[in-house]
């Protein structure tokens, strides 16, 4: 008996531990640190924090040369995780619920509800001690950034720029098209719509398959999700107006308009509808994950697509990494639904405020925190963030200006390489688009236009040379002076369904996600599209509710702009 | 029971059974009952910042809205009519399938057959989803190829595209995985059907068929209604992630089920009171299910859950 009263009593002792446990999470109080050998062999200890980025992205290995190099001189290292297998809004509402951050997040389109959350701290309480932070922007930029609250919680981490900007790739949206149809058809000017089509439908027919034998693809749309841009936004586009996401606005008059009705619209998605129809587009399309998307792209049977290039880059390096599809690589083509109409694909970096990184309530060490930003900002390590080290990663001439070797350019090319030996700490605050802080070079290799056209396969440099330019920025019209307003999408992507227009907003969404494909391959084009357009005036009251909200918020920028 | 004049005794017979349930009680409690005071964010405008305690009550607006809203009516159509394909096919499929299996002769290939029918039950849903749309693929798809050798169709049908075929294939995807899984216990069920029964239905001139009838199935009636009910009470739980990542914008109006929803509101909107509201008539509803289930079974006097 007494033997069990005290297996009874032991079972009470678990039960109470367990529940214990359950309730009161204490967490640990001491920052995490950790050793890290320096070039000559000593081991120093590092504080070490974590982050949560809400995008997809590589993981950093242990170990990582540049990390623990960063580490070494800084005294701090970051453990970055990414988002998998979650829309960004899931994983940062899974957060909210538990009260649990890691030390740094960068919420993405969930950046909204965690401001909301009270899961940040405010950067601008801290930041008197750490001026590579407070001097990253302008007074007038952090005006813009503030919280309704006056605080600033986020740094937005891009569109910031040294000196000048040098932007080589275009790392936006674009109608993409193969070198290898281009080079088939003699390098011809592409400037509609109907010409792009045209051009893939052409090579298609005279190259059904690949070297090895698998069938073409003409035409991709990647339809998964928030990644629906791909299908749905074009139509501004096509009409010559920047990528402002949720509408177009008017240069004059400072309307915004919806460009889910015009004429264009309907221009275009009759367009996809033919194609699809023909052949040209792929039938498994909208039933296409992300990751069969980018599989099917890696293959280098797609001709062409409307997509964002970095949504697009890891394809583009595994044929790149192939060695066989050189000639199935990406440019930009800068096409518009009728000749005559100026298109304005490129853009200069906007500084978009409705994301950034910031400092978590459950960070342990705020100023440790801000430190660590600041450092990665000082100018030695902004070098090794995006060039990497010295001899290994590029060299460095007499007159200062950084090369790479051959061997070089393709470590920086391929996925493993870079996961064991560099570490850009790309979603902390960074100078992405100019210059070096040396004044001589470009912040980094897709920065520096000698490099980057000299790591350029031929087959993309024969394009380049037929088309007279040396960057993928050139393909493209020069981007003209932001206006006050852009970009709006960091307007909509802050939008919640607590307000009237929030709700239309994702409303809209819904409707689009659920017609738009359909409209791309119905039998019947026109009744589908009126079924659409009834549909979406039914159930979004853009007119009378989206509009008005856009045109206030156009009003307020072009008004903060001018200082008033 | 506190009427029970041994009560006191009994309670002191058992000390120890009571004593060894306690760990198991305290689990339940700790996992099942205490997070359902969560269920207060239904009736509230709950905002993580304010907390249980001060966020604003508003009644029963939340189910309100739910109600109001076709896509959420949608949603509970499209889990409803899953949840019975799944019913109906879980339930038929795995009897067969023991009923099957019970025939046959040769051991060895009984014990093969049956080790390969349940390994894909240890599939994770993710590489399930890999296979099914390997399999559905216009090009170079088993299913279309297999169709078009043997002329059923001209040209490849676009499986996952159409809203028609979306429910189906999700049922079919769920037998494909669990049939092997499911049928262990009938087949356990069956091999304590005395085999004397069935030796006095051959003496009698039974078939092979007849002896199914008349002794297998009978055999299998109280193992197939208890399951039966608890899988009725799972109508709702059909699954969230087959239908998340088979789904599509094409299928999207019969691809959504209230799993989806409510991660959708509740974790992607932030809207987590509509989530719990669409949570808790989830619950209520398979509760009421299982009672319903129960209680038929116990009116044709047959054996029940309770």
């Amino acid at each position: 008996m007494r033997r069990l009263k005290r297996a009874a009593a032991g079972l009470m002792a678990l039960a109470m531990i367990v529940g214990m446990s359950a309730c009161g999470k204490t967490g640990e109080k001491e920052q995490k640190t950790d050793t890290v050998k320096t070039a000559d062999g000593k081991e120093v200890e590092v504080k070490v924090f974590s982050a949560f980025f809400a995008v997809p992205g590589n993981e950093v290995e242990e170990g990582n040369v540049v990390q623990d190099k960063i580490a070494e001189k800084i005294g701090a290292k970051c453990e970055m995780e990414w988002l998998v297998g979650q829309t960004a809004e899931e994983a940062i509402g899974v957060m909210i619920a538990g009260g649990e951050y890691p030390d740094f997040v960068d919420a993405s389109s969930g950046m909204k509800s965690m401001v909301d959350a009270g899961a940040f701290i405010a950067i601008d309480e801290l930041w008197d001690n750490y001026p590579n932070i407070k001097n990253f922007y302008t007074e007038a930029e952090w005006n813009s950034i503030r919280a309704e609250d006056g605080h600033i919680y986020i740094i937005p981490q891009f569109g910031k720029t040294w000196d000048h900007d040098t932007t080589c790739v275009h790392n936006d949206e674009a109608f993409w098209i193969q070198t290898r149809v281009l080079k088939w058809a003699g390098y011809p000017k592409i400037e509609t719509l109907d010409e792009y089509f045209d051009l893939i439908e052409r090579y298609i027919e005279a190259n059904p398959t690949m070297p090895d034998g698998t069938p073409n693809i003409g035409y991709e749309i990647l339809c998964d999700d928030w990644r629906y841009f791909c299908l749905e936004n074009a139509p501004f586009f096509l009409d010559g107006y920047p990528n402002d996401g949720c509408c177009i606005v008017d240069r004059d008059t400072h309307q915004a308009i919806d460009y889910n009705t015009t004429d264009t619209a309907k221009r275009y998605f009759k367009k996809l509808n033919e194609e699809y129809k023909k052949g040209i587009v792929d039938q498994e399309t909208f039933t296409m994950k992300y990751d069969a998307y980018i599989s099917k792209l890696s293959t280098g049977r797609v001709c062409g697509m409307v997509d964002q290039h970095w949504d697009f880059n890891d394809a583009e390096l595994a044929i790149k990494a192939d060695g066989n599809l050189d000639d199935c690589t990406y440019v930009p083509v800068g096409i518009t639904i009728d000749k005559g109409v100026e298109e304005h694909w490129h853009a200069n970096p906007a500084l978009d405020v409705s994301n950034g990184v910031g400092i978590t309530v459950s960070c342990k060490d705020p100023e440790g925190a801000m430190k660590f930003m600041n450092d990665l900002l000082d100018p030695e390590i902004l070098t090794l963030r995006n060039w990497g080290i010295e001899g290994v990663n590029y060299n460095k001439g007499e007159d200062g200006v950084f090369t790479r070797t051959e061997e070089m350019r393709a470590n920086a090319n391929e996925q493993t390489y870079i996961n064991k030996n560099l570490c850009p700490y790309a979603y902390f605050p960074n100078y992405s688009n100019g210059m070096d802080h040396d004044g001589v070079n470009g912040c980094d290799a897709n920065h520096q236009a000698t490099e980057f056209y000299e790591s350029l396969n031929d087959e993309i440099k024969e394009c380049f040379d037929a088309y007279g330019v040396k960057t993928y920025v050139e393909m493209l019209n020069a981007a003209p002076e932001n206006e006050a307003w852009y970009p709006m999408w960091s307007y909509s992507n802050a939008l919640t369904t607590d307000t009237p227009e929030g709700l239309v907003w994702t409303e809209m969404a819904n409707v689009k996600h659920e017609y738009l494909p359909k409209v791309c391959i119905a039998d019947d084009f026109d009744s589908a599209w009126n079924e659409y357009l009834t549909e979406y005036k039914n159930k979004c009251d853009v007119d009378g509710t989206l509009l008005p909200a856009f045109n206030k918020e156009i009003q307020r920028r072009i008004d903060v702009a001018a200082g008033k | 029971m506190f009427k029970d004049p041994d009560f006191g005794k009994k309670l002191k017979n058992q000390k120890a059974l009571l004593l060894l349930s306690i760990p198991f009680v305290v689990y339940v409690l700790i996992f099942c009952y205490v997070p359902l005071f969560g269920w207060i964010m239904a009736f509230q405008k709950y905002k993580p910042n304010l907390g249980f305690t001060k966020s604003q009550f508003v009644g029963l607006d939340n189910f309100k809205f739910l109600f109001r809203n076709k896509d959420f009516m949608l949603c509970v159509r499209n889990t409803l009519m899953m949840g019975v394909i799944n019913l109906v096919l879980g339930t038929i499929c795995p009897i067969i399938f023991a009923i099957l299996l019970s025939e046959f002769r040769f051991n060895m290939g009984k014990k093969f057959v049956q080790t390969v029918s349940y390994l894909p039950h240890f599939l994770s849903m993710i590489i399930l989803t890999g296979i099914v749309f390997d399999v559905l693929s216009m090009e170079n798809g088993t299913l279309n190829k297999l169709l078009m050798g043997i002329g059923v169709v001209d040209k490849p049908i676009q499986w996952l595209a159409e809203p028609k075929y979306f429910w189906w294939i999700v049922g079919f995807a769920n037998r494909w995985k669990e049939t092997g899984w499911d049928s262990i216990i009938y087949l356990a069920a069956i091999t304590s059907i005395n085999p004397d029964l069935y030796e006095a239905a051959s003496i009698d001139g039974a078939g092979r068929m007849r002896r199914i009838w008349h002794i297998t199935l009978p055999g299998l009636k109280p193992t197939i209604l208890i399951l039966l009910i608890m899988n009725v009470g799972n109508v709702l739980n059909v699954g969230f992630e087959l239908q998340y990542l088979l789904g599509n914008d094409l299928v999207k109006s019969v691809a959504q089920t209230i799993d989806i929803y409510v991660l959708n509101y509740g974790i992607g909107k932030g809207n987590y009171s509509i989530g719990v509201a669409a949570g808790i008539f989830k619950s209520l509803v398979s509760i009421i299910l299982v009672f319903i289930a129960n209680t038929s079974a116990k009116a044709m006097g047959e054996e029940s859950l309770y």
